[in-house]
């Protein structure tokens, strides 16, 4: 393990067993189906449990109705053969249909494994025959059709249903099946037996495994993490402990079922706590349907929040001019505002008055298009979300905070109690213990650790050892707080001569934050001490800032290599520093006399570094930098874009930060 | 599908504008529940023809009927109440309109209240609309159109109002609908979403089905017959197979062996 000076190594948030949402499960309520059937039993007809937009209107479901479907289709499936412990794969949008049919293979016995519906026939072969399913729920058209066209090669698979018969009307084939049909048989085979619904739920038990959950193979093939029942009841509980839900709340299903994320604040809290889970009308128009929703939790991947407001500042620029005057008039007063937030103090009054003015006049608004008016818990996931993007939410009255979790044990971290620090992924909730290992890899622990990949034991060992610590793959730390942050996978972590290992990427992403910044490229390896940059300024933004501070400076080299500018910079090398552990820090940095340039072969055309490259072309700028001196004579060829070669020939400075 | 019974009927028909005989002697049949295709080159007077069917041109001699029934003299909005549908080469639509207005304003012809009607039975001027609504917004699924429900027709990309456009021709709920160049300039992928939605529309809703199209790829695996006039005249008529090998139509499309 490595040795941090002043930071824990292993976060708890409260001891396991006081918390009620930790307590052992109730046997009566420790699957999926056993949650649903007691749900619908409670609420009847007298609540909403589902809502589908069909035909422009939102379509309600009671729980009453919800769970005649589940049953029907239960036993259907039944009725045409699945055993308890079969496997069934679901392949389609979100939708009520899918809802019922996961739950009715579930309250059966069996395992439902969701896949994305942009699999392609190969891939969608390789889970139905990895995971030995037995039946296949397709939704459409497009997914019987792979099906058909997959025939041959899965002779397991009984039969296809379908739930949306669109364009299926003329398909004469024994095999494909009507969600319709099966619930039909349903009903035929609870006239016969009418206790049989019952008693299969009530065999059931919280060790059964609810699903497989394929995680994406980018190295290697996907494997199917086998996930049971009472690990997705506590892997809501622990987001739901820090972060309430309540039955009455509105919840926008839209994230693929394939994915755990959906599964355990989706379906499970739906079928455990009561949400009323709304279906979008078409991918298309999921914006829309949310705005008419007003859900009061939200989770979306980081890419989502920044699209959303790229859309906004496109909007903003078509806006008549009354709101164009607003927007421009007020956002600075929100930012002002986020910021004293940020430095743990309460705004003046005077900006609070107007900021509340603005909140009426223009955030309300913005709020009410973007369908957060009720927005209580907005969560990201996935890469890091820009300051600039968060900054922007945060002053238009949506506080964004981070959710950081795995297939296998679904969140591990989140933001939560008003601690929200954007450069960590919050703190593990009550119930999931944190620890960093070896290499700074992330280990967990908690109720809701997988149970192992299907049919891999070899993999499974791996993942987690004998006490229990699913060993996550991911790299990071904890800091004084007990906030984790996260680094970089731990197989692209570069190794100092300390032993340490640091993450170039993490400190580029971050160093780019910077708008005075526009590449970084991060230094070190296992024969260099301590880990160096080389930086590019953003020229536009550095030039208006000189200005401003009346630096005067003539080209590009002149004013990358001012004083004043080494200052500016360094106060951003400072800032990434301050949130990572003295031994990764940046000592020393460099800002180069030139831009990083892809007609140069420095950059790939999607700008990516070409490390190998750089690292041979500014090699006696880097020497510089790890042997202490003060500056470096550098003689660089510019190929200028008319086709003219030149000779730049200049001094290059290196401080330290 | 029976596909015994005549459904339109085209008959001796003869048009001229002045000089110029855009339609000589032209006589074909549909059947009840085909999709029959209409081909030939530029000029062949295939458009003159879908406009005398839906009764914008009125030819100087010869008879068309629907339903054995004698349309030639009826003007296009009996014709649409008949069951007569269509859509336009170039798109007229109320572009200043959205997609849901467009395909509302189709359905007028099915609306039985008056104004004054309207004014003082509210109730029964609402049960219509409500009825009127749901045939129109099973349309909007049928097309995929959700997403440009409450768009301005006028801002759609060029596939999509084609697309509103059958959806207008749709709402009448025709049992013939002519559709003029459906795909013209359209993308491949457009174009194969448009020909789902026309197999979709013959097979799901039975209607029957004259299209004027170029792209003989799309012709030959959609259309079950075909009638192919050239100068006016209707010089083949068959299978897409027969069409395919017939020595009159090779000559039309790629000029005369010497």
């Amino acid at each position: 393990m490595v040795a941090l000076q002043n930071v824990p190594t292993a976060a708890r948030a409260a001891p396991q067993g006081e918390h009620p949402h930790l307590a052992p499960l109730d046997p009566a309520l420790d699957t999926l189906p056993k949650n649903f059937v007691a749900m619908a039993k409670r609420y009847g007809a007298s609540k909403v449990a589902m809502r589908k937009k069909r035909y422009g209107i939102w379509q309600e479901y009671t729980w009453t109705e919800s769970f005649a479907h589940m049953r029907d289709f239960c036993l259907g499936l039944v009725s045409l053969g699945l055993q308890r412990g079969e496997k069934v794969s679901i392949i389609g949008d979100n939708d009520p249909e899918y809802y019922w049919a996961e739950l009715a293979v579930q309250a059966a016995g069996g395992t439902s494994i969701g896949i994305f519906t942009d699999a392609n026939p190969q891939e969608l072969a390789y889970v139905l025959k990895d995971s030995d399913s037995v039946f296949v729920i397709a939704h459409d058209q497009e997914q019987c059709d792979k099906m058909l066209e997959l025939r041959e090669a899965v002779p397991n698979i009984r039969a296809v249903i379908y739930w949306d018969e669109k364009g299926l009307w003329h398909y004469q084939d024994a095999w494909l099946l009507s969600f319709e049909q099966v619930e039909a048989k349903g009903r035929a085979y609870a006239a016969a037996q009418p206790d049989a619904f019952e008693k299969l739920v009530m065999q059931g038990s919280g060790d059964d495994i609810a699903i497989f959950s394929y995680t994406s193979g980018t190295t290697s093939l996907p494997k199917g993490a086998m996930i049971a029942h009472r690990n997705l009841i506590y892997g809501m509980r622990h987001v739901f402990a820090v972060a309430p839900i309540r039955p009455e709340d509105n919840y926008v299903s839209f994230s693929p079922l394939a994915w755990i994320t959906e599964q355990s604040l989706g379906l499970t809290a739906h079928v455990c706590i009561g949400t009323v889970v709304n279906f979008p009308e078409r991918a298309e128009t999921i914006q829309n349907d949310i705005r008419e929703i007003a859900p009061s939790a939200l989770l979306f991947p980081s890419r989502l929040w920044e699209s959303l407001l790229s859309m906004v500042q496109v909007r903003m620029a078509d806006a008549n001019l009354i709101n164009r005057a607003l927007y421009a008039l007020f956002m600075p007063v929100g930012y002002k505002v986020v910021d004293f937030e940020d430095r743990g103090r309460r705004a003046p009054i005077w900006w609070r008055m107007l900021y509340g003015l603005g909140d009426v006049l223009i955030f309300r608004p913005l709020r009410d298009k973007l369908g957060m008016v009720n927005m209580r818990e907005a969560f990201t996931s996935g890469a890091s979300l820009s300051p600039d993007a968060l900054r922007w939410f945060r002053a238009i009255g949506v506080t964004l905070k981070n959710l950081y979790g795995s297939t296998e044990c679904q969140t591990h971290t989140l933001h939560y109690g008003g601690e929200v620090r954007f450069e960590t992924v919050g703190k593990p909730p009550p119930g999931v213990e944190i620890r960093i290992a070896e290499r700074n890899e992330i280990h967990i622990r908690s109720r809701s650790v997988f149970q192992g990949y299907y049919k891999a034991p070899e993999e499974t060992a791996k993942a987690i050892d004998a006490e229990g610590w699913f060993h996550s793959g991911d790299a990071g730390y904890l800091n004084a707080e007990g906030h984790l942050i996260y680094l970089d996978r731990v197989k692209d972590l570069v190794p100092l001569a300390s032993g340490e290992y640091f993450s170039p990427q993490y400190l580029e992403v971050r160093l780019r934050f910077s708008s005075y910044i526009q590449d970084a490229m991060a230094l070190g390896s296992a024969e260099r001490d301590f880990v160096g940059a080389l930086i590019i300024i953003q020229f536009d933004n550095v030039a208006r800032w000189a200005e401003k501070h009346r630096v005067s400076f003539t080209t590009f080299v002149d004013l990358s290599q001012k004083q004043e500018v080494y200052d500016l910079i360094r106060r951003d090398v400072q800032r990434v520093n301050a949130a990572l552990p003295e031994a990764i820090r940046i000592k020393r940095f460099s800002i180069l006399h030139k831009a990083f340039d892809a007609d140069e072969a420095e950059l790939t055309r999607t700008r990516k570094l070409r490390r190998g490259f750089l690292a041979e072309r500014y090699r006696e700028i880097i020497e510089a930098i790890y042997s202490g001196a003060e500056s470096v004579q550098v003689r660089a060829e510019v190929k200028y874009r008319d086709g003219r070669t030149g000779v730049v020939q200049t001094a290059v400075r290196i401080v330290d930060v | 599908m029976n596909q015994s019974a005549t459904k339109l009927r085209v008959q001796n028909i003869t048009l001229r504008f002045g000089g110029i005989t855009a339609l000589s002697d032209v006589s074909f049949e549909v059947c009840q529940g085909e999709i029959l295709a209409l081909i030939g080159p530029n000029g062949a007077g295939k458009t003159s023809c879908i406009n005398s069917i839906g009764g914008f041109y009125r030819p100087q001699s010869g008879r068309i009927f629907l339903d054995e029934r004698d349309i030639t003299n009826l003007p296009p909005y009996q014709r649409a109440k008949l069951g007569l549908s269509r859509t336009f080469q170039n798109i007229a639509l109320y572009t200043n309109a959205t997609t849901l207005d467009n395909l509302m304003a189709a359905r007028h012809i099915h609306m039985r209240s008056s104004l004054i009607g309207e004014a003082i039975f509210w109730g029964m001027a609402q049960r219509e609309e409500i009825k009127h609504r749901r045939v129109v917004e099973e349309i909007i699924d049928f097309l995929e159109m959700q997403a440009i429900r409450k768009s301005i027709v006028g801002k759609l990309g060029y596939g999509l109002r084609k697309r509103v456009e059958l959806g207008r021709a749709l709402a009448l709920e025709p049992s013939v609908l002519l559709l003029d160049e459906p795909m013209a300039g359209m993308n491949v992928e457009e174009k194969e979403d448009m020909a789902r939605f026309i197999l979709d529309i013959h097979e799901r809703r039975g209607v029957t089905i004259v299209l004027i199209e170029h792209d003989m790829g799309l012709v030959m695996d959609i259309a079950q017959r075909i009638v192919v006039l050239d100068f006016g005249r209707k010089i083949a008529e068959g299978t897409p197979q027969e069409i395919r090998t017939n020595q009159a139509v090779i000559n039309a499309y790629l000029g005369q062996a010497e």
